[in-house]
């Protein structure tokens, strides 16, 4: 039995890497949690296009049942009750785990892929380059993004999601970039980067060929944390009234209680889509903490010191 | 007098941002698509009035031009009027500005300290339960969606016990009333502070005392600190004086990393509690499309994240003379 195993592993070596870095993730309590929030947020999404075929009153954004036309506690026919024109609130809440989850890890990838490229750049061709994107780096990391995109909103008019998922990704590649770029320095100095440019390798293939894999576990560790904010940002977003009209995300369900003024007597409204959010970056948090450790040994072995 | 070379060299630097910056919002506001007249006039204006505007504002000459006068515009604090308001942009901006900086500038440095406070009970008690409740905790309330703790926090304190006013920054009757002492009017004011004040703090304090958690395991196993272990000091000297100081140096780093998220959240915060903050102006001017004063309001807000990163690096430099730039 343990051969065979052992034969496979060796040609995947990934698959090792991630079984060990697994075998260490397990032990961390906080991860497991941030984890099994995440798979029963990952349900939600999945369920969320069950509601609508069952009956079209339970379509998120269009659906309304006929008998309501006013905001109803919860009841057999709407499990967290209707908001205020007798949508079901149970059917938004699934919605808007779709959307952040799409939002969130799309505006997370987009933004990696800026900061790593933008880092391995800056570092390994350092000088002037470096200097000029760092720099760069710098002003963005200082503007404040949702007031950004709020700038936005008031010269281009309402946003479409895609766009705010941009937006977002093209104000959160600094903090990616500046640690990229650290471990790229470091990269440098190693004796296969000389070989490689010795070897005749051209800057783009020991960019992407030799430096890429070594910084890219960082680099979705990172992920991680900037879905938290993709997603925060998001939300706060449609909270003011500024999101995408045609997504039900839970920042638009929170600007509805807040700004049809139910949000004193109707707390089966108020109350699942802002916990879901909280839950939702606590969860991506709570993940990236666990795997920060999964990544780096120092933080393992202190934990082990104790 | 290192220092001062380093403030100058960061001030020159925060100059050439701001250009950049205050160039981008020019291009920005020109070249967005639609007319960028109807963005900078009034449209309940008479017509001669406008063209009054339009040539003051250099909207009828070539886009360089446009630039000369927008910079000697922005520099004279002519910001024109606001659409809503109907009064001068700079005017609102100079009244919302103090009320902005009284309730942020408080929130963070509150949360700083009780961070740095709890971060070193916390990792003195590593691994104990008083650990693990601080940094769950922290965790939560860092998490949590600012501005439905916000409405939380009025349902609850405001609503339904009554504790604090629901919405404002002073209650009228108080401040119109010539009787009333000027103390009676300050504690209105923070009667009305603390809901806002609150949110900010939960949801900062966590983060720097995860921190100053960590900074402090590090410090922790210095080998001046086993020195001081040796001497025989008590463990709260250690703790107080040779450790802590150290240890809370990142934490004011990452007060001027983290400053972008807190003035998001410090918008936030003031349009739910209806404080009238330069954040709130910025949201409310952006539904209206009231142009100039979302403009002026986001500029000012620039310089205000510029300035306090500078005080930031200062207080960092000062702090830890170990690095000198």
């Amino acid at each position: 039995m343990e051969k065979p195993n052992k034969k496979r592993l060796n040609r995947f070596p990934w698959v090792a890497r991630f079984l060990g870095g697994w075998a260490i993730y397990r032990q961390n309590l906080l991860g497991k949690i941030g984890l099994g929030l995440l798979v029963i947020f990952g349900l939600m999404a999945l369920c969320s296009f069950i509601p609508p075929l069952i009956d079209p009153m339970y379509q998120p954004m269009i659906g309304v049942d006929p008998e309501i036309s006013y905001s109803t506690g919860p009841c057999i026919r709407h499990w967290l009750g209707t908001d205020f024109m007798g949508r079901d609130i149970l059917s938004q809440l699934l919605a808007g785990a779709r959307v952040a989850f799409m939002v969130g890890i799309s505006a997370a990838f987009m933004s990696i892929v800026f900061g790593t490229a933008i880092g391995m750049i800056a570092g390994y061709m350092g000088r002037f380059i470096d200097t000029l994107l760092m720099r760069f780096a710098d002003m963005i990391m200082v503007m404040p993004t949702l007031l950004v995109v709020l700038i936005m909103a008031a010269l281009f008019g309402q946003l479409n999601i895609w766009t705010i998922v941009l937006i977002i990704a093209l104000f959160r590649w600094p903090g990616v970039s500046r640690v990229i770029r650290a471990q790229t320095l470091s990269l440098k100095q190693r004796p296969f980067i000389e070989a490689a440019k010795v070897a005749g390798a051209s800057h783009a293939r020991i960019i992407f060929r030799h430096i890429m894999p070594n910084v890219l576990p960082l680099a979705f560790l990172y992920m991680t944390f900037r879905v938290t904010s993709a997603i925060i940002i998001e939300a706060a977003l449609a909270f003011l009234g500024f999101g995408d009209p045609s997504t039900v995300s839970w920042g638009m369900m929170l600007q509805w209680v807040w700004k049809t003024g139910h949000m004193f007597n109707a707390p089966y409204w108020l109350l699942p889509p802002g916990i879901c959010i909280s839950l939702i970056t606590l969860s991506f948090y709570m993940l990236g903490r666990a795997m920060d450790e999964v990544l780096d040994p120092r933080l393992r072995n202190e934990e082990q010191a104790g | 007098m290192e220092l001062l070379k380093y403030i100058g060299r960061r001030l020159i630097q925060i100059v050439i941002i701001f250009f950049v910056i205050l160039t981008v919002l020019f291009l920005l506001f020109r070249l967005a698509p639609g007319d960028p007249v109807s963005r900078m006039v009034d449209p309940d204006m008479t017509p001669e009035d406008a063209e009054l505007l339009i040539s003051q504002l250099g909207l009828d000459q070539p886009l360089g031009v446009q630039y000369v006068y927008y910079l000697k515009n922005f520099f004279t604090g002519n910001f024109g009027n606001s659409f809503n308001y109907g009064e001068p942009v700079i005017k609102i901006i100079w009244d919302r500005l103090p009320n902005t900086i009284l309730l942020f500038t408080t929130a963070i440095i509150l949360s700083a300290l009780v961070g740095i406070f709890l971060g070193k009970i916390a990792s003195w008690h590593k691994g104990e339960k008083t650990d693990t409740v601080m940094t769950i905790g922290a965790l939560v309330t860092h998490t949590v969606f600012l501005p439905w703790l916000g409405l939380i926090l009025i349902w609850v304190f405001a609503y339904k016990l009554g504790w604090f006013p629901i919405t404002g920054m002073l209650s009228e009757d108080i401040w119109m009333d010539p009787d009333v002492g000027l103390l009676t009017k300050y504690l209105d004011v923070f009667h009305h502070m603390v809901l806002p004040l609150a949110t900010l703090f939960l949801i900062h304090f966590g983060s720097y005392l995860l921190i100053m958690r960590s900074s402090m395991l590090d410090t922790l196993k210095e080998d001046y600190i086993l020195t001081a272990k040796a001497k025989g000091l008590k463990e709260k000297v250690i703790r107080n004086h040779h450790a802590a100081p150290n240890a809370a140096l990142p934490v004011v780093t990452s007060v001027g990393l983290s400053l972008a998220f807190s003035i998001n959240g410090g918008a936030l915060t003031e349009t739910v509690f209806t404080w009238p903050g330069i954040g709130r102006e910025l949201v409310m001017s952006v539904s209206q499309n009231d142009y100039p004063l979302a403009q002026a309001s986001f500029l000012l807000i620039a310089i205000v994240v510029l300035l306090s990163n500078l005080v930031v690096d200062i207080l960092y430099a000062y702090l830890d003379p170990r690095i000198r730039y």
